[in-house]
Parts: structure tokens; C-alpha cells; sequence
């Protein structure tokens, strides 16, 4: 029986006249949780919250076992958990030591030799042990993103809380990331957002789908795949009255929904799914 | 390699028991002999060669101290208190350095009579009052966020770092209060007007965006200086007793306002 480490149960969250949140609900147990999504969907106001950084307006949130809205659980859940925000700050004129050595003091590792050797442990965790004495300026986009993963991982939390950990990174360093965070989530609790479908399929046990503000579908990335079965087609032209239809690398069309004439039924993949679930398609197509 | 360190001999270089000679034999050896090097890693104590490892790592890779972090541990600072201070945006050279070019426009002005002076009691407050406003929070603060979902508590981190640009602040209006051309109770009478319009923004700081609160006191003071000035018919009229009083008891109820409501740094208002 795995435990829930995560459990969201119809948060709402407003900025202004902007719903954000409007009652998302799913729970998290050890393991890679995926939250895919648009942009404008809630996927970052979601982590916030579950990274006690925003409280929200309304709607029940249990982190760890406890109540973040409650001063001294808040305190237990921040110093087991990790978290890497969407586009995180960095003091430019820090190294990457020094950076995350801030950080581990943030997290209330006051002693020098200890807090040391941990900020080595993870900048050495996400390769980055030979330029941990440069200036973070100089390190490329990539760099710092892994400087911004490897802050998070001080300490070894329990929950790792990721938003968009794998954006703007080339494919060889996204594989190499996805390796790590698979390592990461055997032990662990670990959700994140992305816009690659992809990083859901190659990763996660569980996958969310959030637009506007609420959860659309919450279950097993092979469960989200079924979903699309016997809905999606290939056929040699594209079909006038297709609402999503595009021509593949081979030369044929694929087309979700209804079959055109000819066309041949072939295995959905997750983002075909994905796709249905975000309303692409007529309402009597869409998926149940 | 034609021969291996006995067992005994292995040991008593592991326990640091051996003469410095044949540890130092034994130190060549190893070096070229895997054989050995594998005996010896089964009979070596794990944890003190973790330490010794650890020992030289932070002898030979810790980064050296830049001057503000230099400079506070040097006063008595903690280190992990001064890396907290070195990531402050108002604590750096740079910031002091333009504190100390607005106050030397500000002691010209005096020089050069008509409400020089009162320009510099007025500008006098406004300076710790920006550096608290950039020395924490959402806009200012690039960690801003990391730092909240951490466990050491957000206010706390305010606390050090108010504390810290308020004296670094105050130590650099003092000195140039020093070079204003009558050193009498004028020159300071800005010190309470900082610390009350200090003390007001952090808790109106409470209940709206920390930039907003900042910038909503500062327009109030110089609104306020002027004012009273036109109304009393004296520029220093902002800055005489009842104002004082005013002052110290808007610190006061800042002060109270701010240990009150201080959780509400906790988590994230906006910015």
C-alpha cells in the first residue's frame, strides 16, 4: 500500500479578478507525479501551494501528513521538502557553491562543515562538481537550471516539489535529467509540471491534467493513452472537415476523432490524448 | 611490483601509529601497488577517512570570502549570518556607495544655505528606509521564493537583514551628518524619523505588498515635510519635538503592529 504524501482536495486560489485555481483535486504517493497542462492552466499556482510558498483561498491541502496552513506543520512540511520554482532567482555574483550554500543555510544548516559537505554531495548529484566555483553569470541556461535542481535536493527531502524542471534544456542534458529524477523518486515523493508529453510517458507513475484552474483527468499515463484508443487514425489525406489533422514526418495524416475514408486505426499516444482531453475536438467526440 | 606492506604493517599506518619514515614509505607504496590499496581499504575505518576527506576538501575547495562576507565575519558575524547579509541587495558596495554620493549632494546643499539642510533631514530617513525595502521581498529578493518554501523562518531572515542595513545606513547618514555646517541638534534629528518610518512600512508591510508599503511611506513623508513646513511657516517643523513624539510613538505601534502580525511574511502576497 503506498502512502499519500500529497493530497489536494478542491483548492481554489484567486489573483485579483484571475481564477487561478478552481478546485483542483488528486493525490500524490512516492513516486514521479506528472501535472501537464496550457499555459493559464494552474499548473505553477499549484506548486506553489504545494510548496507552502502560497496558501490558498479555499479547499483542503495536506502535505506530509500535515496542514500548511498551520504555522508549526508548516515549519515540519519546509524542512522536508524541496523545490525548484518555474524561473528561479539566482544572486549572479554568488558560484554555484556559494548559491547553494545560501540555501542550505536558509534551510537551517548552520553548521560550516556539514552544510559543506552537503553542498558538494549535491552539486556532485546533478554534475555539476567541476564549475561549482564559477560565478553563476558565467554558467549557460542549462547549468543553472541544474544549480537551481541541485538546491532542492539539500538535505534529502521527502516531497520535491519541480515546476518545469526540463523547459529549456537540450535533449541530451532532458535525458540525463529525467535519469536523475527517476533515481530521485524511488525514495521519494516528487511532483512536477511540464508542457512535454514526452517527460510524462519516459517518467511518470501518475499523471494530473489540469485547464482552467481544475484537474481534468488524474490517473496512470497508460490509463491517460486509453483514452485516445480508437480514435486515432492515419489516412493518406487530410479530412476537410478534420478539427485535428496534421501531416506526419512520413507524409500520411493524423487525424483524432472521427475516421476519415480509408483511414487506418493506429495506437493513440499520450499526447494524442492529452490533446482530446483539452477540448480540440467537437463535443461528441471528445473523450468521456 | 615485487612486493606487498605486510597486514601489520598496513594497520599501524591506518591508526597513524607508524614512525613518519616508514609512513611515508608506506604513503610511495600505495601509491603504485593496487594490491595493497585494496588490502587496505578493507582494514581503513570508513568514517574517519569520510572526515579526513572532508577535512581537506574544506581546507582545499571552500571559495574564498568576498568583502562584505570578509568584512562581517571580521566583526564578530557568524558565517552563515554574513553569507545571509552578503545576499542582500542593500548591503552591497554598490549601495552604499550610492548612499554616500546622495548624502554628499544632500551636505552640498547645506552648504550652499536656503533649505539645504532640511533637505538633508529629509532625505536622511528615506535611505534606510529604501535599503530595508530592497533587502527583502518578492521583486527585490532573486531567491525570494526558495527562501519561503525553506524552513528557516521568513521573518527572522527580515529581522537580520533590517537590522544590518539599518545600522550600515545609519553609520554612513552619521558620518556625513558630521560634514553638515552647524553641528547642532538638527544634525540629528532625522534618527528617529528612520527608525518610525521604518518600523510603519514593515507593518503596513503586513497587510499589502512590501514595495507598495515602502513607497506609500515615503511619499507620505515627503508629502508630510512639505506640508508641515508650509503650515508651521518652518522647514524643520517635521523634524521639532511633537513630530519627534509622533515618531517615536509610530515605531512604537510599528514595532507592534510588526510582532503581531508577522506571519503574514510567511507566505507570498504579492509583490
Amino acid at each position: 500500500m503506498t502512502s499519500t504524501t500529497v493530497e489536494v482536495r478542491g483548492v481554489q486560489k484567486r489573483f485579483g479578478r484571475t481564477n487561478a485555481l478552481a478546485g483542483p483535486s488528486f493525490d500524490a504517493a512516492p513516486g514521479i507525479t506528472g501535472l501537464l497542462g496550457p499555459n493559464g492552466a494552474g499548473k505553477t499556482t499549484l506548486l506553489r501551494l504545494l510548496a507552502t510558498v502560497l496558501a490558498p483561498d479555499a479547499g483542503r491541502l495536506r502535505l506530509l501528513g500535515r496542514d500548511p496552513s498551520d504555522t508549526g506543520d508548516r515549519l515540519e512540511i519546509r524542512r522536508r521538502l524541496g523545490y525548484m520554482p518555474q524561473e528561479p532567482g539566482f544572486h549572479r555574483n554568488f558560484t554555484a557553491f556559494e548559491f547553494v550554500d545560501y540555501v542550505a543555510i536558509l534551510k537551517e544548516m548552520t553548521d560550516r562543515r556539514a552544510r559543506h559537505d552537503e553542498v558538494r554531495r549535491v552539486l556532485e548529484l546533478v554534475d555539476l562538481g567541476d564549475v561549482m566555483h564559477r560565478r553563476i553569470k558565467t554558467l549557460s541556461g542549462g547549468m543553472r537550471r541544474r544549480v537551481a535542481l541541485a538546491q532542492s535536493l539539500l538535505a534529502g527531502p521527502e516531497l520535491l516539489v519541480l515546476d518545469e524542471p526540463t523547459a529549456g534544456l537540450d535533449p541530451e542534458l532532458r535525458l540525463r535529467f529525467r535519469e536523475l529524477l527517476s533515481e530521485l523518486a524511488q525514495r521519494r515523493t516528487v511532483v512536477l509540471s511540464t508542457h512535454q508529453t514526452e517527460d510524462v510517458a519516459a517518467l511518470c507513475q501518475k499523471v494530473v491534467v489540469m485547464d482552467k484552474g481544475v484537474t481534468v483527468f488524474d490517473g496512470t499515463p497508460r490509463e491517460l493513452i486509453e483514452l485516445a484508443r480508437g480514435r486515432v487514425w492515419l489516412a493518406d489525406d487530410r479530412a476537410g472537415d478534420a478539427r485535428l489533422s496534421w501531416r506526419t514526418g512520413e507524409g500520411r495524416h493524423r487525424h483524432i476523432g472521427v475516421a476519415p475514408a480509408g483511414a487506418e486505426l493506429v495506437e493513440p499516444t499520450l499526447e494524442d490524448s492529452y490533446l482530446l482531453l483539452l477540448g480540440k475536438l467537437p463535443a461528441g467526440e471528445r473523450a468521456a | 611490483m615485487s612486493w606487498h606492506a605486510e597486514t601489520a604493517l598496513l594497520e599501524a599506518y591506518v591508526e597513524s601509529t607508524l614512525e613518519r619514515a616508514a609512513a611515508f614509505s608506506i604513503e610511495a607504496h600505495l601509491i603504485g601497488c593496487a594490491s595493497c590499496r585494496e588490502q587496505i581499504a578493507v582494514i581503513a575505518d570508513r568514517e574517519r577517512l569520510a572526515r579526513v576527506w572532508s577535512d581537506v576538501q574544506e581546507r582545499v575547495d571552500t571559495p574564498r570570502r568576498g568583502f562584505v562576507e570578509t568584512t562581517l565575519t571580521y566583526l564578530g558575524a557568524p558565517d552563515h549570518v554574513a553569507r545571509l547579509l552578503a545576499a542582500t541587495p542593500s548591503l552591497t558596495l554598490s549601495w552604499l556607495a550610492g548612499v554616500a554620493v546622495s548624502l554628499a549632494f544632500a551636505v552640498a546643499a547645506a552648504h550652499a544655505g536656503g533649505d539645504g539642510l532640511v533637505l538633508f533631514l529629509a532625505l536622511a530617513p528615506l535611505l534606510p528606509l529604501a535599503g530595508v525595502a530592497a533587502a527583502f521581498g518578492p521583486g527585490v529578493d532573486p531567491t525570494y521564493e526558495i527562501g519561503l518554501a525553506s524552513s528557516m523562518r521568513s521573518f527572522e531572515l527580515l529581522l537580520i537583514r533590517a537590522t544590518a542595513v539599518l545600522l550600515s545606513t545609519t553609520a554612513v547618514s552619521a558620518l556625513a551628518a558630521t560634514a553638515l555646517p552647524q553641528l547642532g541638534w538638527r544634525t540629528a534629528a532625522w534618527l528617529v524619523p528612520a527608525l518610525g518610518l521604518t518600523l510603519v512600512s514593515l507593518a503596513l508591510a503586513t497587510y499589502v505588498p512590501p514595495l507598495r508599503a515602502f513607497g506609500a511611506v515615503a511619499l507620505c513623508w515627503i508629502a508630510a515635510v512639505l506640508l508641515l513646513a508650509a503650515a508651521a511657516d518652518d522647514g524643520f517643523a517635521a523634524f521639532r519635538v511633537p513630530a519627534q513624539v509622533g515618531f517615536v510613538l509610530g515605531a512604537f505601534v510599528g514595532a507592534f503592529v510588526v510582532a503581531r502580525r508577522r506571519e503574514m511574511f510567511e507566505t507570498e502576497r504579492g509583490a
